[in-house]
């Protein structure tokens, strides 16, 4: 391929980013919502089809553009960062350690499925088990995708605290682990085995146009793995909004009961990522507490399929140490964000 | 004749951008063949310790050309594994 062909075909493609990043700030701009707006009692008088096909007309009419971005932004993301520094600097001192797990996972967990491998690597690699501890705990929150859903779908305000708090939360249970004897023993089963590596790296970066073309392509890749799920998603939140009654809702999703009940059926219902925000948003529009919601999307990290992938890395004890530390963080934090922002 | 070898290091069970690297690299492999080039491709997962120790490489998938890593968390074009190989021969 000459430079020209080479050129021309970046040109098109930045041409398609730009238009993407641009077209999302306009929507900002004009301040339309990029959320589901039907309400709860604009699905009566609809026949049982006609509901998700409504729902998901309204969704998609002004919705596509948050997704079509979201994609685009996790695929340019994960394909332009260097992931050989992680190999480099991750089996340097503990600091080090947490600030790379917590600072790689917004960018390299787009896919679930590398969520796990990705954990046993930062253990074998020698960086400890608090780490990784933190790197698992905090990469269902805190990845692209979910971050501008959260934000855009449910509010900015409940995306930030719900970073915050699952960092915290990762920190704290990362740290405790690596304090508990059954954390120490698999840590030291790994830090022998890792020691002495002197990996040879020679990163070979392609050119622009093969590096821009890769990322939509892998934006698309994550959009066929994650959207299938995420239409059935809509399709059930569009029942929920239509036949759950709002009196269920505001009996048992609001205050202390309402965080505790959220907080269990976050956790053991896998929710594949992103449908947890959608079903959140749902339920909050029948007027589950914000405290709720929060404690629901960050019942996450301790689901069952995560688990069980990670105790066959891990014994179980460290995985129940973990999955109580996390299930505790959304009960106090749920509680915690009620009281401060008055909807418990 | 020259010799290569090719490690594609990807989790298991294969995910599908494992798979389409592996796909890319015996492509690429079946093209160089013209050229006089025979490429040995084995596979590796990357939950092993043997992986982090020789390569200290925890994203896939990823590619070691004659024992050296040259890419790293993405999926190689063919025309790109083929002129990783080109330029490791050489």
């Amino acid at each position: 391929m000459t430079e020209k062909t080479r050129s021309v075909r970046s040109i098109i493609m930045l041409i398609f980013i730009f238009f993407t990043v641009g077209y999302l700030i306009y929507s900002r701009i004009m301040a339309y919502s990029l959320a589901p707006t039907m309400k709860p009692a604009d699905f009566h008088g609809l026949a049982i089809w006609e509901i998700p096909v409504a729902y998901m007309v309204d969704y998609f009419s002004h919705g596509w553009i948050c997704l079509l971005f979201a994609f685009v932004a996790a695929g340019l993301i994960y394909e332009f960062i260097p992931k050989e520094a992680i190999t480099k600097y991750m089996g340097g001192n503990k600091v080090t350690g947490y600030g790379l797990a917590i600072g790689m996972a917004p960018f390299l967990t787009v896919c679930s499925c590398t969520m796990v491998p990705l954990f046993a690597g930062i253990l074998y690699i020698g960086a400890g088990i608090g780490p990784a501890m933190t790197f698992l705990l905090m990469a269902p929150a805190a990845n692209i995708l979910s971050i501008l859903l959260t934000g855009e779908i449910i509010s900015w305000e409940l995306a930030g605290v719900r970073i915050i708090v699952s960092l915290v939360v990762a920190l704290t249970a990362g740290i405790i682990i690596s304090k508990t004897p059954w954390g120490k023993a698999i840590e030291k089963e790994h830090q022998q085995s890792s020691s002495g590596t002197q990996a040879a790296i020679e990163i070979v970066k392609p050119p622009l146009d093969e590096r821009l073309w890769a990322s939509l392509k892998f934006a698309g890749h994550l959009g066929k793995q994650i959207l299938p799920f995420f239409l059935l998603g809509l399709v059930a939140v569009s029942y929920v909004e239509a036949y759950l009654p709002e009196d269920i809702v505001g009996t048992y999703l609001t205050g202390v009961t309402g965080v505790l009940i959220a907080s269990v059926i976050g956790g053991p219902l896998y929710t594949p990522t992103l449908v947890e925000i959608v079903l959140g948003k749902g339920m909050w529009e029948l007027g589950m507490s914000k405290g709720a919601l929060l404690s629901w999307l960050m019942g996450q990290p301790y689901d069952v399929a995560n688990a069980l992938a990670v105790s066959r890395i891990v014994r179980w004890k460290v995985v129940l140490t973990y999955m109580v530390i996390a299930w505790a963080g959304s009960v106090i934090f749920g509680l915690t964000y009620g009281i401060l922002s008055g909807s418990l | 004749m020259k010799e290569v070898t090719v490690e594609v290091i990807g989790v298991d069970p294969p995910c599908k951008r494992c798979q389409a690297t592996y796909k890319n690299v015996e492509e690429a492999a079946s093209t160089l063949k013209a050229k006089d080039i025979d490429v040995k491709i084995s596979h590796m997962t990357v939950q092993s310790k043997d992986t982090i120790a020789k390569y200290g490489v925890i994203v896939s998938p990823a590619l070691a050309i004659n024992n050296v890593v040259k890419v790293m968390g993405r999926v190689p074009e063919k025309k790109e594994v083929e002129r990783l190989i080109l330029a490791t021969v050489k």
